[in-house]
């Protein structure tokens, strides 16, 4: 089943076209791989998707459902998640404050329910924090849960924004180079969890740059380059395409 | 003993304003230079209505606020797109209008000739006259801006201010409705420094343009930035150190005629110590960058 559709989707910068219509059909449940050299516009569809980036052309539509003219938070609530190639951790904040803030319909984040009713907000709050620790402890930085983000290494903070992902529950997961910047030791432990998530139900998405993790965890992968789609299919035949082999792996 | 009650209500004032400040400058991250416009609007309009209306402080007080919180939307959408530097223009200008129209629009607020006159709160029949009444008065409305304010600081609205301040495009992907929040965040910092300008107001019983000017939003600003902010620490700290400092320096024997540029001096020079070596503020927890 088809849970993420891109129809026709183009977008340009001044001239450039990042994304020249680009069609895929992503399909619930799959791990679907990304892969492409730098400027293919990898990460140009992904804000697309999220909503930080207004198509030129073109439909996106998430379960039947028009995303590609509202806001990030409004895609963010339907259950589009994302991880960032910079992980984008909230520095000055803890790590569990972190984890908290990925709840997505928090009552205590609007004033007025907060004056009106603060007792729920607090039994909520304390459900949440529960809930919070239970991530921080899956993604192994259960000792850290005090520390400010900035002070965790580029490794630990990878791990708290994936821990932040999956305390917001999403369906569908974009993860933009989930393995760049980790030890093999780590890397292994994060294809685990997205393993065990696509158990879960949960849909991934993912630019990668490390065709180990594409062969080894991606159902199907589209090769992207100058913007379009120019090869798909299983992570071994786009790998064992002619012009993939030539033009992003050099051989 | 009368001179220390008059420090404290200061501190009580000033007290409420920094920490509505904070909201916007250490919470959202959005450095405001109109503060003094909005502490300007509560003063000017809970006064109109007392005066005009005869309505009693507090129901003026009501009015005030809802005036303000409404004026707050005005800045409030300008900043939806604009960060950084540019929102500290903005709200430049914003403070630049209101001052103006204050000192302009004559048959409303008098202008230049400035307000004098403004009676005292009055509440069962008690007149908060001495200035020991009014200094419980003073303490009643910060304890109730200082509960309220922590309570909002500490729950998840507050969390998520922060969140917008480190990163707003995280926020967003994270679900969080950003333009609603800074919003709020405008809305509540204002109302609250309506209250401040209310309690001068009938305090000094007389408000002319020229208490609140630009000059007076940048002190506000600094007491974030000496105390710290982005906590409620700073924000107390700042407002102690900022109003009792001038006063101790009365006693250090300085000519009159010098005492305020030497004031004014240390002020700057203090402000370039901290943000060289402290640049979170004597309390605080955020670093505006």
């Amino acid at each position: 089943m088809t849970i993420l559709e891109l129809n026709n989707i183009t977008k340009t910068f001044g001239g450039i076209r990042a994304v020249d219509s680009i069609t895929i059909g992503f399909k619930k449940s799959k791990i679907t791989g990304l892969i492409g050299p730098n400027g293919a516009g990898k990460t140009t569809l992904f804000n697309l998707i999220n909503g930080f980036f207004k198509p030129d052309f073109g439909i996106i539509r998430y379960k039947n459902i028009r995303i590609d003219s509202k806001p990030p938070w409004k895609i963010a609530k339907l259950g589009i998640g994302r991880l960032f190639q910079d992980v984008r951790v909230f520095g000055k904040l803890t790590v569990l404050e972190n984890v908290l803030l990925a709840n997505i319909n928090e009552m205590g984040e609007s004033p007025f329910t907060l004056l009106l009713n603060l007792k729920e907000v607090k039994r909520q709050e304390k459900e949440n924090i529960e809930k919070a620790k239970h991530w921080i402890n899956f993604v192994g930085l259960s000792n850290k849960e005090n520390s400010p983000a900035e002070s965790l290494s580029f490794g630990q903070q990878k791990l708290l924004a994936i821990a932040r992902l999956l305390a917001g529950n999403y369906e569908v997961l974009l993860l933009d180079e989930p393995t760049a910047g980790v030890n093999p030791a780590l890397i292994k432990s994060i294809l685990k969890i997205f393993l065990k998530m696509i158990e879960y139900g949960k849909t991934i998405i993912f630019i990668e740059h490390n065709m180990n993790v594409i062969l080894e965890i991606a159902d199907w992968v589209y090769f992207l380059d100058e913007g379009k789609v120019t090869a798909f299919g299983s992570p071994s035949d786009v790998l064992e395409n002619p012009e993939v082999r030539k033009t992003y792996l050099g051989l | 003993m009368e001179y220390i009650v008059h420090i404290l209500i200061m501190i009580c004032i000033y007290g409420i304003l920094a920490l509505s400040l904070n909201l916007l400058v250490g919470y959202s991250g959005l450095l405001s230079l109109s503060h003094a416009a909005f502490y300007a609007i509560g003063a000017y309009t809970t006064t109109l209505f007392m005066m005009n209306a005869e309505f009693n402080f507090f129901t003026a007080l009501i009015y005030g606020i809802i005036v303000t919180a409404i004026s707050a939307i005005f800045i409030a959408y300008p900043s939806l797109r604009l960060k950084g530097d540019y929102f500290i223009l903005t709200s430049l200008g914003f403070q630049l209008i209101i001052f103006n129209i204050l000192y302009n629009w004559v048959g409303l607020t008098k202008g230049p000739y400035g307000i004098p006159g403004i009676p005292k709160p009055r509440l069962f029949g008690i007149e908060f006259y001495s200035n020991y009444l009014y200094l419980l008065l003073s303490i009643f409305f910060f304890s109730m801006v200082f509960i309220f304010l922590r309570l909002l600081y500490n729950s998840p609205f507050g969390r998520a201010l922060k969140a917008l301040r480190e990163d707003e495009i995280a926020a967003g992907a994270l679900g969080k409705e950003v333009p609603k929040l800074k919003i709020w965040a405008f809305i509540i910092a204002s109302a609250i420094a309506a209250i401040a300008g209310a309690l001068y107001a009938s305090y000094i019983t007389y408000i002319d343009p020229t208490s609140f000017t630009l000059d007076e939003s940048i002190f506000i600003v600094s007491i974030l930035l000496i105390g710290g902010s982005g906590n409620i620490k700073g924000p107390l700290v700042g407002t102690v150190f900022m109003i009792i400092l001038p006063e101790l320096l009365r006693f250090i024997g300085l000519p009159n005629t010098i005492a305020p540029n030497v004031r004014q001096m240390i002020y700057g020079l203090l402000l370039i110590i901290l943000m060289r070596y402290r640049p979170q503020g004597l309390a605080g927890e955020y670093r505006f960058e």
